[in-house]
């Protein structure tokens, strides 16, 4: 089996403050993997090594096989095939809708407009924002946002696309669009990571979840095997706590 | 002080090399005799708008000076064998622009004080005058008759000038600053900040012609100013060492008493003066200066236009220059670092000294020590444009800076290079932002651009002056100024909010049924 991407021994630390340690992890291609865990487990800091929003202090992460650490390694190319959605969206509020779907194709990839526009109408079709492509980001709602956000990413056709607590900022009647949005993208067969603190919503599309714990893997399975049948004590805590707030 | 002031220097030198093509000429030895005047102190030398009189065209403008002066300076031209060439330049501008070889003489009812003779040279004496104190005519000091009579009165003089000095001579008088030109003492004797300033006696005819509100008082013998010789007696300042000395004296040992009194007479009756057959005087002031005032308003736009754009642009590089995120190898991370302490130099430099003395040090200053001798208007748009563009810079940097991580972090997640995320997507935001602080620094441009009258450029302001000298409506003539530079600043604040609304683009948008009704044009 080829991984697409395999995270080896990294380690991450923001001066003495060492924020993960010794992350192993294999993404194979169509796969849905999810990561858990309280807030300051180092979810986020992971997510972000991979896709080098932080840089990581050690360790290697290869994608399709290449070390993306390397010093001559084309980042750039790589981060438009790793699409990101944020917690705050991050939206750029001098485009329209429609603008913030289309500037990363044309920059970065170098298609024409007219494909670009088709492609990012086309995902905005599918998340149902059709109706707001002239509006500025200002004039939408989070929930909106966040769709638009998803429509980004998507327009540039990644391979792996990464989600980083997508619904934590928004408000609970506007949170099951974005995660029906998600849904639809991972029957698609598009590989995801998905770092969240929607229980139900990661345990129903995972086919593999990591449980991380002050800056490890505490433990890894399937969503059945963590979810109902968790081995680690403070893996069955975290759940537990969890699942009653819910 | 030197220090800094060859600091200065330098940095002007480089900002000026690294902008703009140099549009300089070496001095190189012609056949013209340059004279600096003021233009503006009648009836030695004032500004006309006509050739009248055997007046001479003043350099680089389109008005001609007339007076004493310019009379003597023909004589001086023509027994050197050069043509005459009169430069316009403010009192204190003068001494620098001798030295620094923009003009070979200085002819402005200049003294030789031993002060002065430190600098430059003087020739014989053309002019012998005498020290009087001009008031108002239904003045507490009218019929003063000696010194001991103008015992609490206010009085002034001009600055670096031994009219000032002299006043010490008066127990009991209220000693006020010192002013920098007549203009602006007649301005505040009319106004009663003062009650008269001391003269000398051709001033004192021409003023009391001109304005019948004013009255000369003339101090005979002990009841007078003690005055030295050097300080009554007017010369011609030359650069030290010029050859062309004892030929001037020889051509003023020629000209004799008779001749001196009578070019005199005709300079006083041929001053000019406020009479005027319009009633109204605003529009009697656009009827005979419309077009001064005109040049004067395009200028000030001009320069401050120029100087906000380029400025703007100066700013724009050196927001994104120092907003570099400061990765990558020790070298790349050492020379960004060196850029940007550069940056931070010029920012400080300009930022922390008055553009006044930026525009003396730039366009004297380049002449001196490089024998640069560059057109005024070059230099004004220069030191304009550095001077917005230090301001400008941090404002941009601020502009950068507020616009969120997060759209650095999408953006470069989605594979943007550096540039390309600036360019797309943060800079139009920052321009956007700081687009009522660039309408700010526009403003402060038009009306500072009036210090630029150190460096005789003739913006609205200097025009104004001028008028002013010319026709003693010193008030009117300065509201006139006042209601111009008003409608110039509301209407670029207006026609910038204009454009503010326009980037912000529509308030609301329309709703799209279905993908055919999408219209929109896209980025890029």
């Amino acid at each position: 089996m080829t991984n697409l991407l395999e995270v080896q021994h990294l380690e991450k630390s923001f001066g003495e403050h060492q924020v993960l340690k010794d992350i192993n992890l294999q993404v194979e291609p169509g796969e849905v993997l999810s990561i858990i865990g309280s807030s300051g487990s180092g979810k986020s800091t992971l997510l972000r090594c991979i896709n080098l929003l932080e840089q990581p202090t050690s360790g290697t992460i290869n994608f399709h096989g290449d070390n993306i650490l390397a010093t001559k390694f084309d980042v750039a190319t790589y981060r438009a095939k790793v699409g990101m959605v944020f917690q705050s969206f991050n939206l750029f509020n001098n485009l329209n809708v429609l603008q913030n779907c289309v500037v990363g194709q044309t920059t970065v990839l170098h298609r024409n407009v007219i494909a670009a526009r088709k492609t990012a109408l086309e995902q905005l079709a599918k998340v149902g924002m059709t109706p707001y492509v002239n509006a500025k980001p200002a004039q939408l709602s989070g929930g909106q946002m966040q769709r638009v956000g998803i429509a980004r990413a998507v327009s540039m056709n990644p391979e792996i696309l990464l989600f980083d607590e997508p619904t934590s900022a928004l408000d609970p009647e506007m949170v099951d669009d974005v995660l029906d949005s998600m849904r639809a993208l991972a029957h698609t067969g598009l590989t995801m990571i998905l770092v969240t603190h929607e229980m139900a919503f990661a345990r129903d599309i995972s086919d593999h979840v990591v449980f991380m714990d002050l800056g490890v893997i505490a433990e890894e399975g399937t969503a059945e095997e963590i979810f109902s049948h968790p081995q680690e004590a403070r893996t069955q805590e975290f759940l537990k706590r969890y699942l009653n707030r819910v | 002080m030197h220090q800094r002031r060859n600091l200065l220097i330098f940095l002007g030198m480089l900002f000026f090399t690294l902008l703009t093509v140099p549009t300089v000429t070496s001095h190189a030895a012609d056949e013209t005799f340059k004279v600096g005047m003021e233009a503006g102190y009648p009836p030695f030398n004032w500004t006309q708008n006509d050739a009248s009189n055997g007046a001479v065209k003043i350099q680089g403008t389109s008005t001609y000076a007339g007076g004493y002066d310019v009379q003597m300076a023909k004589k001086v031209a023509k027994s050197l064998g050069k043509k005459l060439v009169i430069v316009k330049t403010e009192w204190d501008g003068l001494s620098p622009a001798l030295t620094s070889g923009k003009i070979d003489a200085i002819i402005a009812g200049m003294s030789p004080t031993p002060q002065r003779r430190k600098a430059i040279d003087f020739t014989d004496t053309y002019y012998k005058s005498q020290l009087v104190v001009i008031v108002r005519k239904d003045g507490k000091f009218t019929n003063a008759k000696s010194l001991k009579d103008f015992k609490n009165a206010k009085l002034t003089g001009q600055l670096n000038t031994f009219h000032y000095t002299a006043l010490d001579q008066i127990k009991g008088a209220i000693k006020e600053p010192a002013m920098k030109d007549f203009p602006s003492m007649r301005v505040a004797l009319e106004s009663g900040t003062i009650d008269g300033y001391v003269s000398e006696k051709p001033e004192g005819i021409s003023v009391t012609n001109a304005d019948p509100n004013v009255k000369m008082i003339e101090l005979k013998g002990n009841n007078g100013f003690k005055t030295n010789p050097e300080d009554t007696d007017l010369a011609i300042g030359v650069r030290k060492g010029d050859a062309d000395k004892l030929k001037i004296d020889h051509a003023l040992a020629k000209i004799s008493q008779s001749q001196r009194d009578d070019l005199m007479d005709q300079a006083v009756a041929q001053q000019p003066q406020s009479g005027n057959k319009q009633e109204n005087w605003f529009i009697a002031i656009f009827q005979q200066y419309g077009g001064m005032l005109l040049r004067g308003t395009g200028v000030t736009l001009l320069i401050s236009m120029v100087g906000t754009i380029v400025g703007f642009m100066i700013g724009l590089l050196i927001g994104i220059l120092r907003t570099i995120p400061k990765t990558g190898s020790v070298l790349r991370r050492t020379c960004l670092k060196v850029v940007d302490w550069l940056l931070s130099v010029y920012i400080e430099v300009f930022r922390g000294t008055p553009m006044i003395v930026q525009a003396a040090v730039l366009y004297y200053g380049a002449a001196q020590a490089f024998g640069w001798n560059m057109d005024r208007l070059v230099a004004a748009l220069l030191i304009v444009s550095i001077n917005t563009g230090a301001y400008l810079a941090e404002i941009m940097r601020g502009g950068i800076m507020s616009v969120d991580d997060g759209q650095f972090e999408a953006a470069h997640a989605l594979g943007m290079t550096h540039l390309q995320t600036m360019f797309k997507i943060i800079l139009p935001q920052a321009i956007r932002n700081s687009l009522p602080a660039v309408t700010n620094e526009f403003v402060i441009n038009i009306k500072d651009t009036s210090v630029l009258s150190i460096i005789s450029v003739s913006e609205l302001f200097f025009s104004g002056s001028t008028i002013a000298g010319q026709n003693f409506q010193f008030f009117h003539t300065y509201l006139v100024i006042c209601l111009i530079y008003l409608v110039l600043t509301f209407t670029i604040t207006r026609i910038l909010r204009f454009v503010e609304r326009k980037m912000d683009g529509p308030q609301n948008y329309n709703l799209m049924a279905n993908q055919d009704q999408v219209t929109t044009p896209t980025a890029s």
